[in-house]
């Protein structure tokens, strides 16, 4: 059994401009486990995750995924993480499939995979439609099957249910429970953490870039 | 995995947006062709300064294309965050430099392909036997250190506000060496029977391309990273 845990954050700092929007955050989460993280517009929570997917370096203090430092060993977190992102990450003028052989090819994944994934998410029947004329629903959907597509160790998800109808956010709940079955780890930044199909380990509260125990979870 | 697999994964992807978008494609051949018909115009008719001119304004043309292809390139990549995905893929950022490359440098050895005849006929230019030769190394010489360049530059300023003024700022200075040696090539084989100065010319285009694309793929990771 390996102790080593998905994410261990050491009093991490992110500035923005003259903003210090990540304020020495602290944070250990054992692999295999669902987080959600919560806060408002702004609190830091995308640039939270967007630090974990080396996408932005800490301004201080540090980040480890899987033992691996975010900064010095970024290619290697980088071959455990995956992350669905608000904007959607898929080409426009390329369609659902085209968009996951792109991602099965760049990820070393087999493209026989993307038809049965296609379907799974509800979009096999607009698979070959160009991805500008999807609508915001579609495209989450399909950053949700490139991310089953990848198949990370560290899920990061960054609003995953945003612009998703009913269908869609119980979808978002079985490829979560899905994951989880398979003992990855997920950190979810959403405002939807009460869902019953969800049950997260632990909801944690980021405000003004500080990161501690939600109310309820803690009560 | 295996690294040719994402350059030519990363190509596949730009060439094929392109195609689809044909947003660069409208813009460059525009551009290319009112460029040469223009400077035909402006130029009269005598024929000695057509021919001078021929190589000089073809060249300009191709420069002028490759900062358009080159930011539309990354523009494409910008529009729904793709680019920042294609960050995260567990890849070398030199791959996918060398990707984007690719895609590049085709796209502007075809353009060249097809301006060079236009050019050619336009301007009166006489190419003796054996010239195209030289004037096809030219073009794959001189596209491949413009598309170096012109890539490399469209990557660092890709996320800035004033990037399309940037760019071609950037980028005009660094280019001078490949310009001149693909324009001295071209007219060393156009109308002036001095076929043998080419050589010297293209080896000093080789040189610099060499030094071009080994450095800025050594440092397209200080361009896509913080």
């Amino acid at each position: 059994m390996n102790d080593v845990p998905a994410i261990r954050l050491s009093g991490l700092t992110r500035r923005m401009g003259n903003q210090l929007v990540l304020r020495g955050v602290d944070l250990e989460v054992a692999a295999g486990r669902l987080v959600v993280l919560r806060g408002g517009n702004g609190a830091g929570k995308t640039t939270l995750l967007k630090v974990l997917a080396t996408r932005l370096r800490p301004t201080g203090g540090s980040a480890q995924l899987f033992g691996h430092d975010v900064l010095k060993e970024a290619a290697e977190v980088r071959s455990r993480i995956g992350l669905l992102s608000v904007m959607g990450g898929s080409y426009p003028v390329l369609s659902a499939r085209e968009n996951l052989h792109i991602a099965a090819d760049l990820s070393g994944k087999d493209r026989q995979g993307v038809e049965g994934l296609l379907d799974l998410v509800g979009l096999s029947s607009a698979a070959d439609k160009f991805v500008r004329t999807y609508s915001s629903g579609m495209k989450k959907r399909l950053g949700l099957a490139r991310l089953m597509l990848i198949d990370p160790d560290l899920w990061l998800l960054d609003e995953p249910y945003a612009a998703l109808d009913d269908a869609g956010k119980r979808l978002v709940d079985e490829v979560v429970s899905g994951a989880r079955q398979r003992g990855r780890t997920l950190l979810m930044a959403s405002h939807e953490s009460d869902r019953d199909a969800l049950r997260p380990d632990a909801v944690l509260q980021l405000d003004d870039g500080r990161l501690k125990l939600a109310p309820e979870a803690a009560a | 995995m295996n690294d040719l697999r994402v350059v030519l994964a990363v190509a596949r992807k730009d060439l094929l947006h392109e195609l689809r978008s044909r947003a660069a494609t409208v813009a460059t051949l525009f551009f290319s062709a009112v460029t040469l018909v223009m400077m035909a115009f402006a130029l009269g008719r005598e024929q000695h300064v057509l021919t001078a001119a021929a190589p000089g304004v073809l060249w300009v043309a191709l420069t002028f294309a490759g900062v358009i292809a080159a930011a539309q390139n990354f523009q494409a990549d910008l529009e729904e965050g793709a680019f920042e995905q294609l960050l995260l893929y567990p890849v070398p950022r030199a791959a996918i430099f060398l990707g984007k490359l690719l895609a590049n440098w085709l796209y502007l050895t075809v353009l060249g392909l097809l301006l060079t005849p236009v050019a050619i006929m336009l301007y009166g230019a006489q190419a003796g036997t054996g010239a195209w030769y030289v004037i096809l190394a030219a073009l794959v010489l001189g596209t491949l250190g413009l598309a170096t360049i012109a890539t490399f530059y469209a990557g660092l300023t890709a996320n800035l506000q004033a990037r399309e003024a940037l760019l071609p700022v950037l980028m005009f200075p660094i280019i001078v060496p490949v310009l001149l040696g693909a324009v001295r090539t071209t007219e060393a084989v156009l109308g002036r029977s001095e076929l043998d100065l080419a050589g010297g010319w293209l080896q000093m285009l080789a040189g610099f391309d060499l030094v071009y694309f080994v450095v800025c793929t050594a440092l397209f990771h200080f361009v896509v990273d913080e």
